[in-house]
């Protein structure tokens, strides 16, 4: 449906400029870069945009489409998990002649319009049809939710870091994936948004709620037989794990139970129930989107040759829990330089600074710890992994230049369960001396407390520190 | 000016009947080898494997024996041996294999071979700079060939044949070429080497490697008893102690020496004798430097040469400081280390558990060379199995490397890369406790895999009436090869 130029404005120009922490250098960041977007206007002047976009931003700014007029903006929500961010002009009037989009769902078969601008602000609306709608992954990796896929042959045009979906003028979605080689673009779409939207109306906000359990599917005849399930009854997903302190380890579920139902819809054997606008479409969707965080979902669970209903209060998983975290964005990274010793909290920020195949530059072993979290520390009591990322060689430090890459485990005897314990466990240094070890060789080095001390100046003018240590965020 | 002409003339005229006549001579010592290998399919380890062939130059070392490198004669099923100005073939077999020092020692079946032959004494270490001759049978030609060059460096480098293992190296600059392995290396009509890898031109130019006769003597000493026990290790790792504060809380003198015991691997010959945080002061009596050196015989060099000259039942004495007491220990060599699933194996045929369709193979570089593992818990397993003794928990790491598609295991296919953790609550740690386990006849075979992940469920039933149509459809000669265990050395006998 063609735009008419006299329609006030929906869309408005986002331009961004970001600043991201060197996290192989902690004590400073990267070059800024600025990416443009097109935003799309919500109701009470507010703008929607992706939060890749927002992510690590030290100056937004809005712009009219034809780019007379620019006034500088900020965050008002952002939420890595959904991709999504909410923004404002700190021009209250700056939006006054723009109108607000209404937001609406689209279904597969439907015609979307993908809107981009030109230089003259005019509209370019590519159309193409909705293709799917399923649950896939968003770019943190962490969180999988619905996604609406189309296919528009765009072309280029500037601000296209994300832009807005329209089906019969209504905002359906944010395009934030696009593949030139086979016109697919990724969307998030309605349901998403109106989930982040709410939750952001109030304080604080909470994020998309889980769960915990990790499942797979029972497909296999021979696992049905096994664990009991009648050869009458289909579906059911079969528990394989359960994060810890989780809503559903809190419930009582255990691995090896098969959730038959979740909050009476049926859960098939993939994991699916039926939508009623989407069909069958992961419970993932029921769970973290038709629901927020405190709600109690009521699900039918066997166990044994019993079937019992099981109340389980999900809640968001907040990034800081994880043991190694996912991502660390608008907060710059611990440190603690001990000699000339760069101390840090392992993260999975920390391995992606090995570029774009980082799963397989990154140090193996700190790889392997982050893809397996879940299991290798179900036991520990352990809060964060401590890591020597490299040394600022300094005389106190000679011998130990080569060290890179290692896991602290103590300092001093003391364990280490975050970069905060250092300053105690350096507190107990023996005879001058501060012991620090690691998981594998060396094992056990030695620094010298009062040479640390004697050279910190040397240290901080030798290598231009800003800093020598940041354990708060 | 006039009465030097005639001496360079006669010192001419020396030089050049020595070069012809050496060729002559060295024809007496210098056999042609090939070799008719088999090598096993880890795809389809039922299989005997493709037959391929080979070839490279031995040498007489004694009345009876020809000498070559073991990556010549590997996997042989077929050897012959041929030397110069004799039309015949003789049939010769393998009677030693070094495969941690790429050496072997061969038989020749008809005695007469080594009539009118002439063993070539061994040397020792040439000077750096000094001339090498190089002889062979390698590509570029069907008769013997020579090539020179200097000794460019000495040093411990990576044998490639086992790709684990690394010994005393000398690189020279003359031509060495397929075919040149096993040759010896002359210098003034002595062996100083035996020529076994080279470099390919697009990586670097003139660089060839032989074996030099330090490790050509151990591996002869070694298999005088009748078996070769497999070169000696002290499984330890090692620090260097040059930081002053390091020194000071080990309680060490300002005097360079010194290092610190880093790891001690559990299955090796210094376990329950050295502790991590122990100080190595010296070895056999050799005082060790805060590098990690020590000097042997005139020339500075690692600590690990020293257990690189001793042999199986022998002993090293330590020096150690614990804890600021000195202490003397003794690490006796019972066993050379158990662990050689990261070496490249041979004369080995791959060993398997065929279950319900589903392939189940001990890792091993061989195994992951053939199938080349995406799953990243299965590529760590394989990388930090020493250094993080992952062999503890699973001497063996059972790996369901592939699925012959059944009705039986269709729903199974994503379990490809899973490591096995247990069969009915039972832990798994070897392909032989697996067979055991599989052996038993429950109503299910529960099989669960390293790490979350729903169990492998099995019903006995299915899998017996699969068995028949799965060999049939596959061609599958044999369900299970549980072989000798590739992973622990039979203890030295």
């Amino acid at each position: 449906m063609p735009v008419k130029a006299e329609d006030a404005p929906r869309v408005v120009r986002v331009n961004v400029t970001n600043q991201a922490w060197d996290f192989t250098r902690p004590w400073g960041k990267r070059a800024p870069f600025t990416r443009r977007a097109v935003g799309a206007i919500l109701p009470g002047k507010r703008v929607l945009v992706s939060a890749e976009l927002v992510g690590n931003a030290t100056y937004l700014e809005l712009e009219s489409g034809e780019g007379a007029n620019r006034t500088p903006a900020s965050i008002v929500a952002v939420d890595y998990d959904s991709n999504l961010a909410l923004l404002k002009g700190d021009d209250d009037e700056f939006l006054t002649s723009f109108k607000p989009l209404e937001l609406t769902e689209a279904k597969v078969g439907d015609t979307l319009a993908i809107w981009q601008l030109e230089t003259t602000g005019v509209v370019l609306a590519t159309q193409g049809p909705m293709t799917t709608a399923e649950v896939a992954r968003y770019p943190t990796d962490e969180s999988s939710l619905l996604v609406y896929r189309a296919t528009a042959a765009l072309q280029f045009r500037d601000s296209s870091f994300n832009l807005p979906v329209l089906k019969d003028g209504k905002l359906v979605g944010l395009v934030v994936r696009y593949d030139n080689a086979s016109n697919g673009a990724e969307i998030v779409p309605t349901p998403v948004i109106e989930h982040f939207l709410k939750d952001a109306a109030q304080q604080p906000y909470e994020g998309f709620p889980r769960t915990g359990m990790v499942f797979s599917n029972t497909r296999d005849p021979q696992l049905r037989r096994f664990v009991g399930l009648d050869a009458k009854q289909s579906g059911g997903v079969y528990v394989t794990d359960l994060l810890k302190n989780s809503p559903a380890e809190k419930a009582g579920i255990k691995p090896g139970d098969v959730i038959l139902s979740i909050d009476g819809n049926a859960v098939d054997q993939d994991g699916n129930y039926v939508d009623p606008t989407y069909g069958k479409l992961s419970l993932i969707h029921l769970v973290s989107t038709r629901h927020f965080d405190g709600d109690t979902l009521k699900m039918k669970v066997f166990r044994k040759g019993e079937t019992r209903e099981v109340e389980v209060k999900i809640a968001y998983r907040d990034v800081g829990s994880y043991v190694i975290e996912p991502y660390v964005i608008d907060r710059p990274p611990k440190f603690f330089i001990l000699g000339g010793l760069v101390l840090q909290e392992l993260s999975r920020q920390y391995l992606k600074e090995f570029g774009r195949d980082w799963e397989k530059r990154a140090p193996p072993e700190l790889v392997y710890l982050d893809r397996y979290q879940s299991d290798l520390f179900k036991k520990d009591e352990r809060g964060k992994i401590v890591i020597l990322g490299r040394v600022l060689p300094m005389p106190s430090t000679l011998g130990y230049e080569e060290l890179r890459h290692l896991v602290v485990t103590k300092i001093n005897g003391f364990a280490l369960l975050s970069l905060n314990d250092v300053p105690s466990a350096l507190a107990q240094a023996e005879n001058g001396l501060h012991k620090v070890e690691f998981d594998t060789d060396p094992r056990i080095i030695y620094l010298d407390a009062g040479a640390i001390s004697a050279e910190e100046s040397a240290l901080v003018r030798n290598y231009r520190l800003p800093a020598t240590q940041r354990l708060s965020e | 000016m006039s009465h030097r002409f005639p001496l360079l003339l006669l010192a001419l005229a020396l030089f050049t009947s020595e070069l012809q006549a050496q060729p002559l001579e060295i024809r007496k010592s210098l056999a042609r080898i090939t070799n008719t290998t088999q090598e096993p399919n880890y795809r389809i380890p039922w299989l005997p494997g493709a037959t391929g062939g080979g070839g490279g130059t031995g040498w007489v070392v004694s009345k009876d024996r020809l000498m070559t490198n073991a990556h010549v004669v590997s996997n042989a099923r077929f050897l012959t041996v041929e030397k110069e100005n004799d039309p015949k073939k003789y049939i010769a077999t393998v009677d030693h294999i070094a495969h941690d020092c790429d050496l072997a020692l061969l038989k020749v079946d008809d005695p007469s071979f080594f009539k009118n032959t002439k063993p070539l004494a061994i040397g020792g270490i040439p000077e750096l700079e000094s001339t090498v001759s190089v002889f062979g049978y390698p590509i570029g030609g069907e008769r013997l060939s020579v090539t020179q060059g200097i000794v460019s460096r000495v040093d411990f480098r990576t044998y490639s044949h086992s790709i684990v293992d690394s010994h005393l190296s000398i690189q020279i600059d003359a031509a060495i070429n397929p075919g040149n392995s096993g040759g010896p290396v002359l210098q003034n009509g002595k062996v100083v080497g035996v020529a076994f890898q080279g470099y390919t031109g697009d990586v670097a130019q003139n660089v060839g490697y032989m074996i030099p006769t330090p490790v050509i003597r151990h591996f002869l000493k070694d298999i005088e008893d009748g078996h070769y026990d497999r070169y000696m290790d002290l499984s330890l790792g090692t620090f260097p102690l040059l930081n002053p504060a390091q020194r000071k809380a080990l309680a060490l003198p300002d005097d360079d020496r010194g290092v610190m015991v880093s790891s001690v691997l559990s299955a090796g010959s210094a376990a329950g004798v050295v502790e991590v945080g122990d100080v190595i002061l010296s070895i056999d009596g050799l005082p060790v430097a805060s590098d990690g050196m020590v000097e042997l015989e005139g020339e500075r060099v690692q600590m690990a040469e020293v257990a690189e000259r001793k042999f199986r039942r022998d002993a090293v004495r330590l020096e150690i400081l614990r804890a600021g007491h000195r202490k003397t220990v003794q690490v006796k060599f019972d066993r050379a280390f158990p662990y050689t699933m990261q070496a490249n194996a041979y004369e080995q045929q791959p060993t398997f558990i065929l279950f319900g369709g589903l392939l189940f193979q001990p890792l091993s570089r061989n195994l992951a060379a053939a199938y080349q593992f995406q799953n990243l818990r299965t590529d760590y397993y394989f990388d930090f199995f020493i250094t993080r003794e992952l062999y503890d928990e699973h001497p063996e790491v059972i790996v369901l490397s592939s699925v012959l598609p059944d009705a039986l295991n269709t729903y199974l296919t994503d379990f490809r890369e899973g490591i096995v953790e247990s069969i009915n609550g039972t832990k798994i740690r070897t392909l032989k406790e697996m067979a055991a386990e599989l052996a038993k006849t429950p109503e299910f075979y529960v099989i669960e895999f390293v790490g979350a992940n729903r169990p492998l469920v099995l019903e006995r039933k299915a899998v017996e009436a699969a068995r028949e149509r799965i060999r049939k459809r596959y061609n599958v000669v044999e369900d299970q090869n549980l072989g000798e265990p590739a992973v622990a050395d039979a203890a030295g006998q």
